[in-house]
This record gives structure tokens, sequence and C-alpha cells, in this order.
């Protein structure tokens, strides 16, 4: 068996300057590629950033804020009235009169933060949230929220915000995908919330359908060659890469075949990175414990964020989590039941990546962004459900940048409407890329003749929650 | 652009000067109200989002100024802010009351007598001595000026410019293109070789590699007319179809699902995509292709081929359709939109959606002409069709409800009998209530009877006393199992629990002894007065009481006692009936056998015409001023005559569009031939002409090859004729640096743009090449994800909410959105397909038999591989290196693929596969 550097001295001058460049580099780390042959090579941002990766736990569905992060004593004196303030406020469905919130909300940390009984694992980390309480978005329906939560837009018309990222900064390991989905199925919406749009088609999201008990040979779609040991397919991939170059001899100016050289690369090396990466089951036994849910058990929703945590410990850069497929915290019905239910399996996975990320100190250079596309009424709906709410919700976020114990912005008394300090998912989204080091106003591109921005003429960075 | 807002203001400067003159002198008493309560406000609560200072930090709303007088009067998008004089009129005053949509300031409303002040100063004529030029434009384009872009000029032709190298051209296109080089000194590069020619051209026609047959046929041929005797037989080929159609459902951003939350799935899609690809290879010509598209409902030709005339229709009939909720009007005005966008971008080349919500910021387009164009599409009806004429739709609905109703009278004659059943049981109702109530008992306290014996002695029928068994017992205190018996029910319930058992007996307690009379001698009554003869006299009517009873033991469906459900009755049923019930599925089954087919069905649209209002920024609960239907004005005055018909149907909108003095249709589709032989366009924005679209690199030959296009018929095989016989194309794609250096993008074609094949004819050139490729046309859509699935990649699947991923991989347009063109991304994920994806195992295997067929010698099978793969002969050294790895051993692993097999995969893997030169 031949090895690569025998197999590159026989190349001779094959491989143009950029393509010799790449397949050279055997960390697959920093930017192996110049970035005319790869787009995903690392991009200067426009000035320092405070952090190098996003965690985005995606409560799609929308949860309760009143039963979680926005206490309203208010709705037990008020119980069963109808306000005239709701009367404006259309969400989806009728609903009924307002319906206090079963659960406490205790003070925490040394903040004070007030947050819901049902995150007793996750509050012990209030002193490092920033819970947002003045979210809004415009329309009550969940395709809409979902594209404009991913895409700044309430049609399936732009970019995701994991996209525009890729775009704007690369991703400093070459070895995996730098935007990962997890989600069991599809969330509303499916593949289309991390699509690229008009933005090339290497920025869109990787979308990985990975259960509990997932094999991590099987993580990304023909990671693994059923006939071939290594050693094989690399004699293979040898023979096929001087077909390559022999080909390219012709036509050293032609830069997609460069790339499509140092692409089969980086495949190969992907096929051993990647189930590494996303072998959560070598973890040590104490941290695996860590992210089981309250149960004992480890589920989903933990796996998924111990995956997470070794991603962006490899330099991926964007990672969402959904809930679940479809939208689980849509609970229309039994609000407190599931609210329970939900919580109970999150809850201790996402106290779990906040102490592990603090563990490895990654969470100064990650953020951890937790919410759904909107929130829900603190009206009842049905009795025992709650509708959607796209007037006012909560968000919080963690780690590198953001400012801890803290609770930015106000909904009135009742909980359904955001008053003070409102915050947009636009002025979210430009908070993200602030501090990812890009500014909102500048990281553009331009396609159909105009250019377009992730928060396309909104968006005002959220400096009060800056650390 | 510049130019344009300049225009614009000078437009405006006119309209100052005629304010001026109505301007009244003002008074020194209001002008103190205007100075003392007015100013301040504007100044203090206004100023920040609506003054010349907010236009120039890009801060103005609503292209609202209240920093000058004239600002006020002219007003923003909404219409005039005031009008003097008439506090009911103009927008302000009402977006101050906060009474309608538009509430202003957004944050805080003003106190009352503010607001009062406001309104005594409209009233006493808004006395302003403010001056000053508003520097926005919010109403007046200048449309003389905006007609002079090019792209909006009807096209003309140009005869051929004078060029140096005067023996190269070939034909009309030549000269053009060799006088822009000429003018950049750049040299074209040389003609391409025969082989690589006619890959090229097959691919670009056909989607699929010649065959070396086909490539033998070629190199024989040395007559001058050799390459357009492929070009005819490529053209006739069916496959070429597959291969242009396809384009154009990226355009048509084709999908076989709607766009709510969850797949749901349009079942007759392809019927589109078939008729597309059916178009294309009959040469439809292009005005009647978007004809039948846009309204081939409404069209009078074709008459009876429905396929033809309605399957179009799903370019409109398959778009968006988004969940409704309580927005439902917003929503559908999101599904308006994503038409006018595709319509618009795809046919015209104008991003007209950018004027839903404001006038468009650089093309003539005011929000005004959206709602007038999208009138074509208000009020209609995304539906599917039958695709055959009314009167045979007219037979098959009735033959369907003959069949539905056969069915029901043999249904009904069971439901009928059983009653009749019912009946007899009926009238010794207290026997079985209380016969029930024993062996419920019974059970309950576990004694033992035999119940068989009991009934036979009472003289009982079975199957009645068990459905009242089951009464009694599904029957709680809080549910009775039947509401009407609930007294009775309750009353056998308490008497099951304080039952008294004896060893083999159950005795029925006095109180349920009476309660059973009572309730039978009701029955008894009530059927009495049912049974009454009407005769002459007037028939008793049954008291509610007594109806509801009937109804709950006899006459009703589902749980009642003495009716046996259809399905339970016919076991019950004496011969003879049993015999005419046979005789009516009999019926039944005649009837099917003369069945009228099924009929063909598609998506399509229905009505629609509506005239609109102008949603104020996009908002449908927000309307202004009505917008007369009709088309775009920057077009109309182009179109020979504009409309006054009160309204716009899509008939209308097709004429528009297929105008032959419409100036943008006939440039939009041949710019988007151009550019699928040439990799780029003309304009590099195909769906943008717009003036913030980029310029053709060719005005004048894009424009003789519109106005020969609209010549020869509209005929898109004439046009890849006129191109593929040019010079142009059949340049090699040998790269030069000089050339390079002054133009790096070949924007002037020096050369043939070489690229990566696109997903679907790689995938179908890897099928066709291991001799797999099932090449049947038509019919419903296969997944990608099924190994059977070994058609062209045209007939998978095509989701908007769960794309394939093997497409989205390989950069497939989002079919969420019309598509002006493909990326061609490399991720190393589609590497990974290419090493060890099942398709190309498979692919790799089935290649290498053939391959292993073709010699028993390992020179000679690589020699034939390099023909099959890529349609030339191996040098020595790739031949020498082919046959090493052939000798190598490969691996000895069980199952594993032979050396053969692993070579068969690298040719398909290898770039040059990929590659056309």
């Amino acid at each position: 068996m031949q090895t690569r550097r025998e197999m590159l001295a026989r190349m001779g001058t094959g491989l143009g300057i950029t393509g010799l460049a790449s397949v050279l580099n055997e960390s697959g780390s920093a930017a192996p590629l110049g970035s005319a042959a790869n787009p995903l090579a690392l991009k200067a941002p426009h000035y320092k950033p405070r952090i190098k990766h996003i965690i985005h736990l995606y409560m799609n569905g929308g949860p309760s804020q009143v039963d979680t992060f926005d206490p309203k004593p208010a709705l037990k004196t008020h119980e069963g009235k109808r306000p005239d303030m709701i009367a404006g406020l259309k969400t989806e469905n009728t609903t009924l009169g307002l319906k206090p919130s079963p659960f406490n909300f205790p003070k925490c940390g040394k903040s004070g933060l007030e947050i819901s009984e049902l995150f007793k694992e996750t509050s012990r980390h209030a002193d490092e949230m920033c819970v947002i309480r003045s979210m809004y978005t415009d329309v009550p329906n969940h395709e809409p929220s979902m594209f404009m939560m991913n895409s700044g837009h309430l049609q399936a018309l732009r970019p995701s915000y994991g996209s525009w990222l890729l775009y704007g900064l690369g991703t400093e390991n070459q070895n995996l995908p730098g935007y990962v989905v997890l989600c069991p199925g599809l969330p509303v919406n499916g593949a289309a919330n991390w699509g690229n749009r008009f933005l090339p088609g290497v920025y869109q999201g990787c979308h990985l359908n990975l259960p509990v008990d997932f094999s991590p040979k099987d993580v990304i779609p023909h990671l693994e060659n059923k006939g071939l040991s290594a050693a094989a397919q690399r004699n293979q991939l040898d023979l096929l890469q001087q077909m390559n170059a022999i080909h390219q001899e012709e036509r050293k100016a032609e830069a997609p075949l460069d790339a499509r050289i140092a692409s089969f690369e980086m495949a190969f090396r992907m096929q051993t990175a990647a189930p590494e990466a996303f072998d959560w089951k070598s973890e040590p036994a104490s941290v695996q414990d860590l992210y089981k849910g309250t149960d004992g058990k480890m589920n989903y929703f933990g796996s998924s964020c111990m995956i997470a945590r070794r991603l962006v410990e490899r330099g991926v850069r964007v990672v969402q989590i959904y809930s679940g497929a479809g939208q689980p915290w849509d609970t229309h019905g039994a609000n407190d039941a599931q609210h329970r239910q939900l919580c109970g399996a999150t809850d201790k996975p996402i106290a779990a990546l906040l102490t592990d990320l603090k563990r490895l100190g990654l969470l100064d250079e990650t953020l951890v962004l937790w919410g759904g596309e909107f929130g829900r009424t603190p009206a009842s709906q049905g009795g025992d459900g709650r509708d959607h709410n796209h007037w006012g919700f909560s968000a919080w976020l963690a780690g590198g940048g953001i400012k801890g114990g803290m609770a930015y912005g106000a909904t009135d008394e009742f909980g359904y409407r955001a008053t003070e300090k409102r915050v947009h998912v636009h002025d979210l989204h430009a908070t993200m890329l602030h501090l990812m080091g890009l500014d909102h106003e500048k990281l553009i591109y331009r396609y159909g003749g105009r250019d377009h921005r992730l928060t396309d003429v909104s968006g005002v960075v959220l400096k009060d929650i800056l650390a | 652009m510049l130019r344009m807002c300049r225009t614009l203001l000078i437009g405006l400067g006119l309209l100052m000067l005629s304010g001026r003159g109505i301007a009244a002198e003002p008074d020194a008493k209001a002008l103190e109200l205007f100075e003392k309560k007015i100013r301040p406000v504007l100044v203090e609560k206004c100023y920040s989002c609506h003054s010349a200072e907010a236009a120039k930090n890009k801060k103005l709303k609503g292209g609202l100024q209240l920093d000058t007088r004239q600002g006020l009067l002219t007003g923003g998008e909404t219409g005039p802010a005031i009008v003097p004089g008439k506090p009911a009129e103009g927008t302000l005053l009402n977006a101050l009351r906060y009474t309608t949509d538009l509430k202003m300031p957004p944050t805080t409303k003003l106190a009352d007598s503010v607001v009062a002040d406001f309104e005594a100063w409209i009233k006493a004529g808004a006395v302003d001595p403010r001056d000053g030029k508003t520097s926005v434009a919010t109403a007046g384009i200048d449309w003389e000026f905006a007609r002079k872009h090019w792209a909006f000029q009807s096209p003309k032709k140009y005869p051929a410019p004078a060029v140096k190298q005067v023996g190269w051209s070939q034909n009309g296109i030549d000269a053009f293109v060799l006088a822009a080089l000429e003018k950049r000194g750049i040299q074209p590069a040389k003609p391409a070789d025969k082989r690589t020619l006619l890959r090229r051209a097959s691919f670009d026609l056909i989607g699929l590699p010649p065959t070396p047959q086909e490539l033998e046929a070629f190199l024989a041929d040395e007559s001058p007319n050799a390459f357009a005797t492929v070009l005819d037989r490529l053209l006739a080929s069916p496959h070429y179809g597959e291969r242009w159609g396809r384009y154009w459902l990226d355009v048509s951003r084709y999908a076989e699902d709607k766009a709510l939350a969850f797949p749901t799935p349009r079942p007759h899609a392809y019927q589109y995509r078939d008729w597309v690809v059916q178009a294309f290879n009959s040469d439809m010509p292009y005005d009647r292709f978007l004809r039948l598209q846009l309204a081939g409902d409404m069209v009078k030709e074709p008459v009876d081929d429905y396929f033809l005339k309605l399957a179009g229709l799903g370019f409109q009939g398959l778009g968006a359709e988004y969940h409704k909720g309580s927005v439902a009007e917003q929503v559908k005005a999101d599904e308006l939109d994503d038409r006018i966008d595709t319509l618009s971008r795809g046919l015209l080349g104008l991003t007209v959606a950018c004027a839903r919500c404001h006038d468009h910021k650089f093309d003539p387009i005011p929000t005004r002409d959206y709602y007038s164009l999208a009138a074509a599409y208000k009020g209609s009806d995304l539906n599917e069709l039958f695709l055959a004429p009314n009167d045979v739709v007219e037979i098959r609905r009735k033959w369907e409800a003959k069949l539905k109703e056969l069915e029901a009278a043999a249904n009904q004659y069971l439901v009928d009998q059983g009653r009749v059943l019912g009946k007899t049981a009926l009238v010794y109702v207290r026997k079985y209530l209380l016969v029930a109530w024993q062996l419920v008992a019974s059970k309950k306290h576990k004694v033992e009877v035999n119940t068989a014996e009991i009934i036979k002695r009472e003289r009982l029928d079975p199957y009645f006393v068990a459905r009242w068994t089951k009464i009694i017992e599904a029957s709680t205190k809080a549910k009775p199992a039947l509401p009407a018996l609930k007294n009775w029910l309750t009353i056998a319930q308490e008497a099951v629990d304080s039952a008294k058992p004896t060893a083999n007996s159950i005795a029925v307690p006095e109180s349920l002894q009476k309660a059973t009379d009572q309730l039978a001698e009701k029955i008894r009554d009530a059927l009495a007065v049912h049974d009454m003869a009407g005769g002459k006299e007037k028939k008793p009517a049954l008291t509610p009481r007594q109806d509801e009873l009937l109804k709950a033991i006899w006459l009703g469906g589902g749980n009642t006692p003495f009716a046996p459900p259809a399905n339970e009755a016919l076991a019950l049923l004496p011969e003879a009936a049993k015999k005419q019930h046979a005789s009516l599925l009999d019926t039944v089954a005649k009837h099917k056998q003369a069945e009228i087919p099924q009929l063909p069905k598609a998506h399509g649209i229905s009505g629609g015409g509506q005239a609109m209002k102008i949603n104020v920024r996009g908002k449908v609960d927000s309307l202004g001023e009505p917008a007369p239907p009709g088309f775009l004005r920057i077009l109309d005055s182009q179109i020979s005559k504009p409309s006054e018909k009160p309204a716009f149907t899509r008939l209308d909108l097709a004429d528009a569009v297929c105008s032959a003095d419409n100036p943008l249709t006939a440039r939009v589709m041949v710019n988007r031939i151009w550019q699928h032989h040439f990799g780029r366009g003309i304009v590099g924005t195909p769906s943008n002409f717009g003036l913030s679209g980029e310029a053709p690199t060719h005005p004048k030959l894009l424009d003789t090859l519109a106005v020969r296009f609209v010549e020869t018929g509209w005929s898109i095989k004439w046009l890849h004729r006129e191109i593929m016989l040019s010079a142009t194309y059949q340049q090699s794609s040998q790269h030069s640096p000089t050339s390079a250096e002054i133009d790096p993008e070949n924007h002037y074609l020096w050369r043939f743009a070489p690229h990566r094949l696109d997903v679907e004819a790689w995938r179908d050139a890897i099928l066709s090449a291991s001799g797999r490729l099932d090449a049947k046309l038509a019919g419903p859509s296969l997944s990608l994800l099924e190994a059977t699935h070994v058609r062209r990649t045209i007939y998978s699947r095509i989701s908007r909410i769960d794309p394939d991923k093997l497409l989205v991989m390989f950069d497939f347009p989002d079919a969420n959105v019309s598509s002006e063109k493909r990326g061609a991304t490399t991720i190393p994920q589609q590497q990974l397909f290419v090493l060890n994806s099942d398709f190309m195992l498979r692919s790799a295997k089935a290649f290498s038999v053939i391959i292993e067929k073709s010699s028993t010698k390992g020179e000679d099978r690589v020699a034939w591989a390099y023909r099959l793969a890529f349609g030339r002969v191996p040098t020595a050294r790739e031949q020498a290196i082919g046959a090493a790895f052939l000798r190598s051993e490969g691996e000895k692993k069980m199952g594993s693929p032979t050396a053969l097999e692993q070579f068969a995969q690298a040719l398909l893997a290898s770039n040059e596969f990929t590659w056309v030169d």
C-alpha cells in the first residue's frame, strides 16, 4: 500500500496550488484552503468576537413564558378574567380567561432571578443566564414564526442564521459540518428551517436524526464503506486521485476540480473524525450521568446536548437542538402536564450542558440560546391549554459576552405582550452576530440584484445584556 | 438609480411650486397656534422618524416627512397626512387618535388635549410657515424616464457588427460575440474537437452521455452537416424534454407537496411535470406554453385535449399553501405573493414582490401596480381539476352517485329488516330487560346460571339479550349507556349492587320489577301511537318523550338495542330476506362492472380576477386606495392598448405577458436558454432585468435573438440550433491566461465554460454508463431513497418540507421559491456519497460486469471502461495504472468489492466523469 505522500510525489504537479495545500494538510484544523477552493475556510470577523460557537436549544412549538421564565402573580388575582387589554391581541385560536401558572418561581442564585421550579436544575446557573422577557415576533402561526426565528423572514425566502454565520466566518473544523442540526425527525417546515436559500449550498445546515442509541458510524449518511477496510479504501482513493490528477494536467486553472480533489480527502478523513466526534458514549460515566434525565435515563435531548458540547469543542460553528419532531411545546391542551414532562426531559441536560461547557472553559466562547419560535397565551385555551402567543415571550442566553443573572425587558402585568425594552427576533439576531464579531448591517450578500442581510432593514444589538 | 432619484426630485419640485400658490397668507393667530402647540410636538415626537434628518440616517418611516409643509401635504405611503381645513381627511389625525391600525407615535398615545390642538389647527387651514423641500420621493415616478431602462424598451434586430476575423463566424450569433472580444483584445478559443463537442452537446440537450456507437457515427461523418445532424437527433429525442423541462421546473418552483407544517402531498403533481416535458418535446411555442400555464382553463384552444389544456395550470396550482389559523387573510396574501413572485421573476424578470409593502426601491413598480397585477389571482382557488370534458366528468360523477345509492340501498335493506326483527322482540321488552338484568347480576355476583337455557325458556332472541346485557354493563350512574333510559338503568345498577343472590338464582327486587313494568308500559303506549294507521285522520303525534324512547331502543342507530346494525343484521335474517339482500348486492356488483374509468386529475387554479385595494405596508387589515386591476404600468404602454376593463383576469394576464410587444418575456426566456448552454446568461441575473439587475454583456445580441425568437414562432428548438451551431458554442474550453487576465469570468465568451454536471445529469449518467438506467418516460414520482429507483432523476419526488438529501447535497434548488440558477458547491458529504453509498456501489458493480464481459485481458478491459465512461481511449499511462490496479488483489474480505468493481467505481467517481469541457 502506498502512502499518501508517495502518491502525491508520484502525482507530481498534478494538483493545483490550493489543492496541494489542502491535501497536505493533515490536521484538518485552521484554514487549510484558500477561500476560492474552500468557502468554509475561516474568515476574519468584522471585529474581535466574544464567542465562536452557538448552541441553540430550540423549544419548537413555543413554550409558555408564564410557566417558565416570566412569573406573573397577577394571573392568580385575575384568574378567569379577560382584561380589556387582551381584546386586540389576536392569536391563532379563541382563548378564554386568564390562567395562572401552577408553578412556583423561586429566586435563584445570587442575582435572585426568578425561574420556574420546572427548571430547578437549570436555575442553578441563574447567575450566568440573561432572560429576555420581552421577545416578540410578527405572526401567531408556527411556520412563519419558525422561519422568522431561523432566517429573519416570515417566508421561506432567506438563508438561516446558521448559513449566514458559515458564510461570514467559515468554520474551524474542516472534517465536520460547520452547522449541525439535531432533531429526531423533522420540526415544522422541515429542512427549510436550516436552508441556505440563495447562499451557496455549502452553507446549509446538516440535519442529523440521531436517536439516543445511534451508531456513530451512521451519524452522517454514507460515512462507512460497507465493503472496504480503511486501508483498502485508501488504495482505491489513491487510484481515483491519480485519475483526477491526470485529468487536471490539462485543466490547471479549473478551481472546482481542485476543490473536488481536496473534498475527497476531507471526506476520507471525515469517516474517522465524525464517528469520533459524535461518540458520546466515550465520555466518562460521570459526565454521561450529568446529562441524563431526572428519571436517570439518557434521553434524546441529553445525548444531543452532550454531542453539542463535543461538537463545539471540535470547532463546529452552530449546533441547533430541536426539542423534538413536529412541535412538542405546542400545548393547546394539558399545558401544565405537558410542560412538566417537557421540562423534566430537558432541564437536567440543559444544566449539564452549561456545567460541562464551563468545566472545559468552553462557555466563554459559546453562546447557549434557549427559546421557541414564540410563546403561549397567559389566557387558557379550552380550560387547560394555552394558545400561540407572538405578542410576547421569553428566551434566555448564557455564555460568552452575556451578562448573567439578569432579566431584560418585560411583558405587561399578565405576560401577554412585550411592553418594556421590546426585543424583536431581528434584535436577537443582530446581537448573536455581534457576539460572533459580525456587524449585522455589514454582513451582506448580493443576490437577485440587491444586498441582503439576516436582519433585513431592522435589528438593534442589545448592548445592555452584554458583559 | 442615482439618475432616477434626481428626476424624481425634479418632478417633486414642480409639485411644490404649485403647492406654494395655494397657500394662503398666514395670520398671526394661526401662526401662534402652530408655533406653540404644533411645531414642538412634531419636533419632539415625530422628527426622529419623519424628517430629512431621519431620511439621511436611513431612519425614515413610511416615506413620510413632517418637517416641511409639503411633506405633510404630500404624505407618505398611506397618502396625504393632512388636508388643510378638512380634519376628517388625511392620515395624521386618525393615527394620533389611535383609532385606526396606524397608531402614532408608536409607543405612547399623545394626550387628548394635544390631539385636539392638531384637529383645531387642521380645521383652521393648517397654517405652516415652514419651507424646505422634502428630499424623498413618495408618489412620483417619471414614467417617461423610467422607460428608458434598456429592458423596458422594445427589443430590435441589429445588423451583425463588423469584425476583423471575418472567417470565424458560423452564424448570426458569432459576429456579436467576436466584436465584443475584439473590442477587448481577446482572442476566441480554438474549436473543440469532435469528441468533446458531442459529449458537450449530448449532456446539454438530453442530459445523458453519448453512447460509443453515437460517438463513432459522429466521428465517421465528415460532412459539413455532421453536427447539425447530431442536433436534429438529440432534439428529436424524448429525453430532450426531460432535460430542459427540469430547468423550467426550477423556475416554476415545482414541488409535490403543500407548504403546510407537515408533509401534505399533492398526488397529481407529476402531471404538471409531464406536461412541461411534453411541451418541450413538442417544441410548443413559448407564448402558448405560458398562456396554457396561466390560463389554460380560459383559452379557446385546445378544445378536447384536457391534459394539454389543463395540466399546465400546475404552474400556479402547485404553488405554496400555508397554514391559516386566525390570520387566514394575511396567509392568503402570502400565498398570492408566492404566485406574483414566481410569475414576475420567472416570466418577466422583474422583482415585483418587492413592491408588496412599499414602492419598489429601484424599479418603476409602485405598490399600486403590485395590487393591480395581483387582481388576476385575487379570489382564485388552487384545486384539483379533472383532465376530461365536463360531460365525461358528469357521467363519472353520476356513476359514482349511482354506486353510492345502490350500496346504500343494500345497506338500508339490512337495517330495515333488522328493525322488523327488533320490533318482534320489542313486544317482549319487559322480559328482555329483566333477563338481561339477571344475567348481569349473576355475572357480578358470580352466580352460575345457564344463560342459554334461560333464554330458551323465556323464548327470547339471544342476540337482543346480549345487546341489553352490554348496555346495562356499560352504564354507570354518571353515564348511562342509553341516556333516555337513565332512570331504569340507575335503578337496575343499584339493584345489581344490592342483589342478594342464592346459590343458583338471583331474585329481581321489587323496585326493579316496578320500574320495569312502568317502562314497558310506556314503550307499549308509544308503540301503539307509532303504529296507528294514518288514514284520512291526521296521525296522532308521539309526545317528545315517546319519540325519544322509541328512538333510543328501536328506531335510532348505533347503540339502539332493538335495531341491529347492518353488518350484524344479515346473520339474523330469514332465508328469503337474505336472498333479497343478495340480489341487491348483485345489482351493486353489476354496476361496478360497468364502471366508468377513474378520470385523471391535475392540480390547477380556478377563478381570480377580483379587484384589490392597496394593502398598506403589505398588511391585509390596513387597506388603502383601490388599485385599478391591470398589468404593470411600466409595461402597459408597450402593450397594444391599455385595458379599460374593470376586471383583470388570468386570461388578460396571459395576454399581457405573451404579447409580442412585451419587452421582457422573449428576452427573459432567450436569456434562460442561453444561460443553460453557456453557464451564464447574457444578463447575469436571469430573474432580474430591472435597474438593480446586471446589464447585458451583449445587449444587441440578446435583442436580436429575442426578436428572431418571436419571429420563428417562439420556437425554443430553433434557439438551441441557433446557439449550438455558432462558433461561439463550438469553442474549446481551453483556458487562456491572457484572456483570463482581461475577462476573468469569461463574460465575453472567449472559451466554452467547462462545468460540473448538475445532480440530475450526473446521476443519470452513472445509471446510463452502468447499464442500469430505466429510460421509461412520465408517470408518478419515485423516492430517491428507494434502491429500485433507477429512472431518470427528474422522476424523483420533490418536497418543500422534506427535500431529498441527495438532491439538496448537490445544489438542487429549494422548491419553496422560483430559482434562477443552480450553485455548484463542493462539500465532503458529496464525496462520501460517491465513495460509500449503496447507489454508487451497486452502479459500480453493474458497470464492472459490463467491463468484465468486454474482454479477458486487463488492458483491454481498461480501454473498454474508458470508452464507456469518458468516450475516449486511455493513454498508455492510464492504461498501465488501470491494469496494475486490476492485477492487485483487492480486499479478501467476504463480500468486499473486487478490484474490478473498485476500478469501475473510481471511473464513475472521477472528476472527468462529472466534468464537461
